[in-house]
């Protein structure tokens, strides 16, 4: 038959009026809750009948339906609203299943044809009203991306754990010749859940289309991306985050592998930490890290040795006995303050080491000259043994001392004194040495500059230390 | 796991905490170097002199880090009797190509105080911990070096 205009704007404004309806409904019903179940399906029924009455003329129907519905909710009595929306969904089913082509007919009737008028056919008439009325009140905004199963599965299974579309289209899709129509109606359900019962129980439907455009979509937004999130995952049975402990396909879920991959867990976790305490570790080779952090350990301890050999050379009388002792501590702790800020990043580089001229008389005495064979020397000894190194140099009024001491020491405590430049030459184990003093700074005559590479440390051949401020 | 750091990079770590740490770490040592230098005479052997401020060190750090740590009580114990303080300290005489995992972890058993009676899981925990303890003490003795030093040439201006 061929649709005469008329009669379908005559048809759509009442589907229209109860699109309008279902849509304040579904508007109340976000806002009132989940005690407006009933409610909300009494004013469905009410405004739709009307719509169908005008429209379809399958009052009987549709009447039909409306009671069975609420004998359903009357039975359940106070039965958790899935169930009534379950019920709904199964009566549709129920309709789909039976009254397949009769449906079919009836949104063809309702879509481009004048109504038949016939009783037989307005079966399923709670869902077709709706769908229709989109066309006329603009809810064209929500787009159908799927089929009715995923709608329908999910509610047939009742908390399902899958989020497959099951294969409805055999009996469904010739139901669905409008997209608009099937929007309307997901989302008349989907807001029929959401109001009704708690969100966490619905995570897994989701409907992508209620993004956009309508009133339903607002309350859906909140729920939607967290169901979207929470139920990509692909295969069957995917199991919601309910367990804790989650086994993963191919693991056994006994408590031997369980544990022992805590165990790898928690080794892995104290590797990562190890990694950022060392320096330099680029490697993700678990080997290659644990030598690393071998040498670091030992590089520390023998940089405590170093220290305390330097302290037990430099404390003699002289040094410290100028000082009172308050003095020395106020002072000390006052530089340790200072010393946080600027010495993140130094300790790693300690492996470059200079002798400076100690005070035992030899202040002026530590000639330029004088330093080149006694690089080598010390370089030498220091190869073999540091308690050597150091007594040899102590015999020769000199001091070990690192670099950053020695650049610190120049520009300690905030002075306007020209630091150490980074002229310090280099003594490498490899290559030959290349003596230079860096007798620089007028204020500190006595310090020239010796470098040595540590044994210990990296072996880099140019590491010209800068000079560090301690303001 | 309790991560008490000394590092400023360090995320769970409150300054409070890392500043009164390192002050009590600081102080006892600065007290303890006064007492070497105060029993030290002229005669006293520099090696003696090194070995007891290396002491004092490790004494300090074990402190610091107070019972809280398996490798501090290990070292407190160690330090208390008076046994001498070793660490595997050969310079480049271990044989390096011949570690593998196992002899990783025994190593790493050897330089680390108690690493002995650890499981793995442990001893990564206490090497953790007891590195950033000997970054902190080798920042403090070259502060220390640092001041000594400057006031040798500088005495201080109050």
């Amino acid at each position: 038959m061929q649709p005469s205009s008329k009669e379908m704007q005559g048809m759509a404004g009442g589907l229209a009026a109860s699109a309008v309806a279902a849509h304040i409904a579904l508007q109340e019903l976000q806002n009132g809750g989940g005690a407006d179940h009933d409610d909300f399906l009494d004013q469905m029924m009410s405004g739709l009948a009307p719509a169908w009455q005008m429209g379809l003329g399958g009052y009987d129907e549709a009447s039909l339906l409306a009671s069975r519905f609420r004998q359903h909710q009357a039975a359940s009595g106070g039965s958790p609203p899935p169930t009534g929306k379950s019920m709904l969904l199964q009566l549709n089913h129920h309709h789909y299943a039976h009254h397949a082509s009769p449906q079919q007919q009836l949104l063809l009737q309702s879509m481009g044809q004048p109504p038949a008028g016939g009783g037989g056919d307005s079966g399923g008439f709670l869902p077709p009203p709706l769908s229709l009325g989109s066309r006329g009140s603009g809810d064209s905004g929500l787009l159908f991306d799927r089929s009715r199963e995923e709608v329908d599965a999910p509610f047939k299974s009742s908390d399902s754990t899958t989020e497959k579309k099951p294969s409805f289209s055999a009996k469904n899709s010739p139901f669905y010749s409008s997209k608009e129509a099937e929007a309307l109606y997901n989302g008349f359900e989907e807001s029929l859940q959401r109001a009704a019962q708690a969100p966490n129980q619905h995570q897994h439907f989701h409907y992508p289309q209620n993004h956009r455009g309508a009133p339903p979509a607002a309350a859906g937004k909140g729920q939607v991306p967290a169901a979207a999130s929470g139920s990509p995952s692909t295969g069957g049975g995917a199991v919601p985050p309910r367990p804790r402990v989650r086994a993963r396909r191919g693991q056994a879920t006994d408590p031997h592998s369980i544990a022992e991959r805590l165990r790898r867990e928690r080794i892995a976790e104290r590797m990562k930490a190890l990694q950022e305490l060392v320096p330099n570790a680029n490697t993700t080779d678990k080997a290659s890290m644990l030598d690393e952090i071998i040498d670091y350990v030992k590089f520390l301890q023998l940089q405590v040795l170093s220290m305390s050999r330097l302290g037990g050379a430099a404390a003699v009388a002289p040094l410290v006995a100028d000082m009172s002792s308050e003095v020395f501590l106020v002072s000390v702790q006052k530089a340790i303050v200072a010393i946080d800020h600027c010495h993140d990043d130094r300790t790693e580089d300690c492996t470059w080491w200079q002798a400076g001229a100690g005070r035992g008389g030899a202040d002026g005495a530590a000639a330029n000259d004088g330093l080149t064979a006694a690089e080598h020397q010390v370089a030498k000894l220091l190869e073999e043994d540091m308690g050597s190194a150091m007594q040899y140099l102590q015999g020769k009024g000199l001091c070990l001392m690192p670099i950053s001491l020695a650049s610190a020491i120049s520009s300690a405590t905030c002075h306007p004194r020209p630091p150490i430049p980074g002229s310090l030459s280099q003594l490498n184990r490899r290559t030959a040495p290349s003596p230079h003093a860096a007798g620089d700074a007028p204020s500190s005559p006595s310090m020239s500059a010796l470098t040595v590479q540590s044994t210990n440390g990296g072996g880099d051949a140019d590491v010209s230390r800068p000079s560090r401020c301690k303001d | 796991m309790e991560s008490k750091s000394f590092t400023t990079g360090n995320r769970d770590n409150p300054n409070t905490d890392l500043h009164g740490s390192k002050n009590m770490m600081a102080s006892h040592f600065l007290r303890a170097l006064f007492r070497i230098q105060q029993t030290s005479t002229s005669s006293s052997s520099f090696a003696g002199r090194s070995r007891r401020i290396r002491r004092a060190a490790y004494a300090s750090m074990a402190y610091s880090a107070g019972a809280r740590r398996a490798w501090s009580r290990a070292l407190l114990r160690k330090l208390r009797s008076r046994a001498r303080l070793r660490f595997p300290r050969r310079l480049s005489r271990t044989a390096r190509p011949q570690r593998r995992d196992m002899d990783q972890a025994q190593v790493l058993r050897k330089l680390v105080p108690g690493g002995p009676s650890m499981d793995y899981c442990k001893l990564l925990e206490e090497t953790a911990d007891y590195i950033r303890c000997l970054t902190t003490q080798v920042r403090l003795m070259q502060t220390v070096m640092d001041s000594i030093s400057s006031y040798a040439h500088h005495p201080m201006i109050p």
